[in-house]
């Protein structure tokens, strides 16, 4: 497939950009840091909602109400005078006050329960209402002895728990692959240009394929070498889980950089200037890092832009990875984003040899 | 046979402050340059001397005539031309952070050749620069390790772009010794100056360029006594360089 020039010379440039260390390692740092910050962020879970109860009422009821709500995980509850409370409302140390009056007891009928809250804190009180509300159906249920018509269990049939950070990393490389692809040969055609390189090595015999070629196998040795940071980094550090198969995994990591790569060339060939690169670069990374599922699932956004999202190059490849990482997928099972991604392939492969002609693209 | 035979060779460009109008870089000019020669292009900037060059070398695109080198037709067959000529451009970066052997070993895998990394630097007096990065190299060492670069495949003919524009007395004539060193194991080369005593002193023959035509053409001697004015009634003994060296040495300062 590759002939003896492009891999001899591949190996020359390997050793080339590999002097560059400084960029090698500090390219790796926003994915890194990014990812472990998630895995604090959702390492907690909800902290407990600050809950002020004032209980004017003397009855066990209400005392039953005050110790259920204070057993609930989800409520960090403080009984007190209302007036305390109050302020404290104000100041942002309780979310909420509830008043229990002194009519609340076993005879009350539809008596009114008085909740003072902050409206900034508006955004917490869907969360909060639903529970409260469940706490009180329960305590009436108890009290009229009425048995509920009927429950809710729930069972969850994945059978193996999935943290966001599992479905972060597949994205998570997808799109750090696309960066350091379109980086590695894009933003670099364009510096050598600059500096004149691309002239002198157009003065060599050497052909476009060739040249292009072996850009692509020696930064391609170097963004594998970066991913093999990342990944293992999440997997032995974070403890992040890849369900199925490494082998296939990294088939499409490399399948994937190979697009971007030569994506990237394309770039470096249209753009003139380094800041032309970085616009048009920008171009296609941005839309990509919104729409390829990266973050959250393609099929969560709006229904129109859907089929565009679902044909740009990082979908079929962070959506391929996440079958394989999150589902066990084998690589027969996720055709579709092996055929979506072959294209890919073939079309930028084609794009790249066409467009880096050596007469426009070192001149 | 010469071998380079150029033929009424002209090259168009769109003018810089009217792109719809265009004007003749080099504009229909002949040469024949025997086997091992060294021809200088002469002329002042702008004077079409560098596109010339390109036209030769393969690195832009010839309009009008023709142009042979070794008998192969540089526009049909460039490929197979640049694999006989050895060039030296007048921007002579590399990549940054890579020694002078690496980027020996990466032009001799462009060529597809063999090469052995310490001969070459030796020829051109770097050896001890082998782990060296060009940046830490100056002007004229610089421009040494480019006649290196180009030396890799070992080629008939060598193209040098004003070698020694910004070099030191010193280092500019070491840079001389080092092409006559070249001329005499056999190379033809073909270089462009602005420098008159280069030319004088260096070419076996010079074309005059002006306005991408050719003036004049012939050995300097020739050329001196076809064109100079009458000298002086008294001539100066030597002249400021002669000073210059006799004051500061003809030691190499790099």
């Amino acid at each position: 497939m590759f002939s003896n020039v492009q891999l001899h010379l591949a190996k020359v440039f390997l050793k080339i950009f590999l002097r560059d260390r400084q960029s090698i390692f500090f390219s790796l740092f926003f994915p890194i840091i990014f990812m472990t910050v998630f895995s604090f962020a959702s390492g907690g879970g909800q902290d407990p909602i600050n809950v002020g109860i004032v209980n004017n009422s003397t009855s066990p009821v209400a005392t039953d109400f005050t110790q259920l709500l204070i057993d609930n995980p989800i409520f960090n509850v403080t009984v007190g005078e209302e007036s305390r409370l109050r302020e404290e409302l104000v100041e942002g140390d309780q979310t909420m006050v509830l008043i229990l009056p002194e009519s609340f007891d076993e005879q009350s009928d539809g008596v009114e329960l008085k909740l003072l809250v902050d409206a900034a804190q508006v955004q917490q009180l869907g969360l909060i209402m639903p529970a409260l509300e469940q706490t009180l159906i329960s305590m009436e249920r108890e009290f009229r002895n009425i048995e509920p018509m009927f429950t809710l269990a729930i069972e969850d049939v994945q059978a193996r728990s999935q943290r966001y950070l599992d479905f972060l990393l597949p994205g998570l490389v997808a799109f750090t692959l696309m960066q350091l692809s379109i980086a590695g040969s894009g933003f670099n055609i364009v510096e050598y240009r600059r500096k004149g390189i691309l002239k002198r090595l157009f003065v060599t015999p050497i052909q476009p394929r060739d040249f292009i070629a072996s850009i692509v196998m020696a930064r391609m040795t170097i963004i594998l070498i970066q991913l093999s940071v990342l990944i293992a980094f999440a997997v032995l550090i974070l403890d992040v889980s890849i369900v199925g198969n490494f082998a296939s995994f990294y088939f499409i990591v490399i399948l994937g950089t190979f697009i971007f790569l030569c994506l990237g060339f394309c770039l470096g060939s249209i753009a003139k200037t380094q800041q032309a690169v970085i616009a048009v670069g920008n171009l296609v990374i941005f839309p990509q890092i919104f729409l390829s599922g990266v973050f959250y699932p393609i099929e969560s956004m709006p229904e129109w832009i859907q089929p565009i999202a679902f044909v740009l190059p990082l979908s079929f490849i962070s959506t391929g990875m996440r079958e394989i990482a999150n589902n066990g997928a084998s690589l027969l099972t996720i055709a579709p984003s092996l055929i979506g991604i072959t294209v890919w392939l073939v079309l930028s492969f084609i794009l790249a040899t066409r467009l880096f002609v050596w007469k426009e693209v070192a001149n | 046979m010469p071998i380079i035979d150029v033929e009424n060779l002209s090259k168009k460009y769109p003018l810089p402050d009217d792109k719809s109008k265009s004007f003749f870089a080099v504009d229909g000019i002949s040469l024949k340059i025997e086997k091992g020669e060294i021809f200088g292009i002469l002329g002042p900037n702008g004077a079409g001397k560098t596109t010339t060059l390109e036209m030769l070398e393969g690195l832009v695109d010839i309009d009008g005539g023709t142009a042979y080198i070794d008998g192969i037709d540089v526009n049909a067959n460039p490929y197979a031309v640049k694999k006989i000529i050895g060039v030296q451009l007048q921007a002579n970066e590399y990549f940054d952070s890579s020694s002078l052997d690496e980027l020996l070993t990466l032009f001799g895998a462009l060529y597809e050749c063999d090469i052995d990394v310490s001969d070459l630097l030796n020829k051109v007096d770097l050896l001890e620069k082998a782990n060296a990065k060009p940046s830490q190299l100056s002007g004229g060492q610089k421009q040494r390790f480019s006649i290196a670069c180009a030396l890799v495949n070992d080629p008939k003919v060598l193209f040098l772009d004003e070698p020694t524009t910004g070099l030191d007395p010193q280092a500019k004539r070491n840079l001389w010794d080092l092409v006559l060193e070249l001329n005499k194991a056999g190379k033809t080369i073909v270089l462009t100056t602005h420098n008159m005593e280069e030319s004088e002193s260096l070419c076996q023959r010079i074309a005059i360029m002006d306005h991408g035509k050719i003036v004049a053409e012939g050995t300097p001697q020739n050329l001196i006594l076809k064109h100079a004015p009458e000298p002086p009634v008294a001539p100066i003994h030597g002249n400021i360089e002669d000073v210059f060296l006799t004051l500061t040495g003809h030691a190499l300062r790099d």
